[in-house]
C-alpha cells in the first residue's frame, strides 16, 4: 500500500476518492475477516470480502490473530455518489497494524452491507 | 513418543552436528598433507569440498534436517488421527495443536528424530514475552516469542527474532505478538477444557 494511499486511509477517510471533498458518514460497521494473521493477501475483490466478513460488535469479540475490517459508508454530495470504505487491519492488543485501504465507489457491496443491516434487524 | 518426559537437546546429535563436520576438515586437511589428492585443479577440487562442505552443513544442513522431520512428523500425525488444527514453527520448536482430542505435538531443533505428543492439561503457564525493553519512544524488541511449562521444562517458541531492535509499534513486532497472543490463547483453551474433563 502506498504512503499517500496510508496516510489518507488513516487520516482522511472521509475524503472523497475522486473529488477530494468531504464526505457525511452515514454508516459504520466493525467485522471480523476470516483470516489468521501472515495469511492475509491483499486483494480488492468485493466477492472475498462479501464471502470472509463475520459482522462483531466491539474489537475485543476477535480472536488474537484474527484480522479485522472496518467498513464505512459515506455519502459525497458533490459527486452525488455512495462510497463504500473498507480498512482492514490486524487488531493487536490496544494497537492496529493497518494491512489496507479500499474504496468502493459503484456499489460493490452495497447488497452485502443491506444484508448484513437486514440481519440485525 | 507419547506423554514421554520432553527432551529438548539430543545431546548426540548436537556433538554430532558440530563434531563431524570438524573431523571432515581435518580429513581434508590430513589427505591435502599426505598428498593422497592429485596435485592439480581436481585435487584443490576435492579439498575445498572437504572443506566448504562442512561450512554449509553448518548453516543450511540443521534448517534442511528439522524441516524433513518435521514433514514426516506431519505425516506421522495424520496416520496416527491426530487433528493439526494450529501448526506454528518456530524455528527452534515446531508446536502442532490439537483441539479437537485436546493433544500438542511437539518437535524440537536439537532433537529432530524424536516427536513428543502430549496431553494438553500438561501446558502450564503459557505467556507471551514480546521482549520489550527501553521507555518511551525508545522501547523497542528484537525478539517475541510464546513461553509454556511442560512437566517443569519451558519451552520458548519465537514468533519474530532480528539482529536489529524495532520499535514496539512496528510491523513485525506486531505480527510477532499477534502470532504469540494467538498460539497462547490457544494453547490455554485446549489446556483448560482438558482440566475441567
Amino acid at each position: 500500500m502506498s504512503f499517500l494511499k496510508k496516510f489518507k486511509g488513516l487520516f482522511h477517510d472521509d475524503w472523497c476518492p475522486t473529488c477530494n471533498s468531504e464526505m457525511e458518514l452515514t454508516d459504520k460497521q466493525l467485522f471480523m475477516l476470516n483470516e489468521t494473521v501472515s495469511h492475509y493477501v491483499s486483494t480488492r475483490n468485493p466477492a472475498y470480502f462479501q464471502n470472509n466478513l463475520l459482522k462483531v460488535d466491539k474489537k475485543s469479540d476477535i480472536p488474537a490473530g484474527v484480522y479485522a475490517c472496518g467498513i464505512k459508508t459515506y455519502w459525497c454530495s458533490e459527486c452525488s455518489k455512495k462510497i463504500v470504505y473498507v480498512q482492514v487491519f490486524l487488531p493487536v492488543r490496544d494497537q492496529e497494524k493497518m494491512e489496507d485501504v479500499f474504496y468502493y465507489e459503484n456499489g460493490e457491496l452495497n447488497n452485502f452491507l443491506e444484508k448484513q443491516k437486514n440481519y440485525k434487524l | 513418543m507419547e506423554n514421554e518426559r520432553i527432551k529438548k537437546i539430543n545431546w548426540l546429535y548436537l556433538g554430532g552436528y558440530i563434531i563431524l563436520p570438524i573431523l571432515v576438515i581435518v580429513l581434508g586437511i590430513a589427505l591435502t598433507v599426505w598428498h593422497v589428492f592429485p596435485d592439480n585443479g581436481l585435487g584443490t577440487i576435492l579439498f575445498a569440498i572437504f572443506l566448504f562442505g562442512p561450512v554449509v552443513f553448518w548453516s543450511v544442513g540443521g534448517s534442511f534436517i528439522f524441516k524433513r522431520q518435521n514433514k514426516k512428523m506431519e505425516q506421522e500425525l495424520d496416520r496416527e488421527n491426530f487433528h493439526r488444527d494450529h501448526t506454528f514453527n518456530g524455528k527452534g520448536v515446531e508446536v502442532i495443536v490439537d483441539t479437537k482430542d485436546k493433544k500438542v505435538a511437539l518437535k524440537f531443533f536439537w532433537n529432530p528424530f524424536e516427536k513428543f505428543i502430549i496431553d494438553a492439561k500438561k501446558v502450564e503457564n503459557a505467556y507471551v514475552d514480546t521482549g520489550a525493553c527501553g521507555s518511551g519512544f525508545m522501547e523497542g524488541s528484537s525478539r517475541v516469542s510464546f513461553l509454556f511449562t511442560v512437566d517443569g521444562i519451558k519451552i520458548r517458541v519465537n514468533t519474530f527474532t532480528s539482529n536489529q531492535r524495532f520499535r514496539m509499534d512496528s510491523n513485525y513486532i506486531l505480527d510477532g505478538i499477534s502470532k504469540a497472543d494467538m498460539m497462547v490463547n490457544i494453547l490455554n483453551e485446549a489446556s483448560k477444557d482438558n482440566k475441567k474433563k
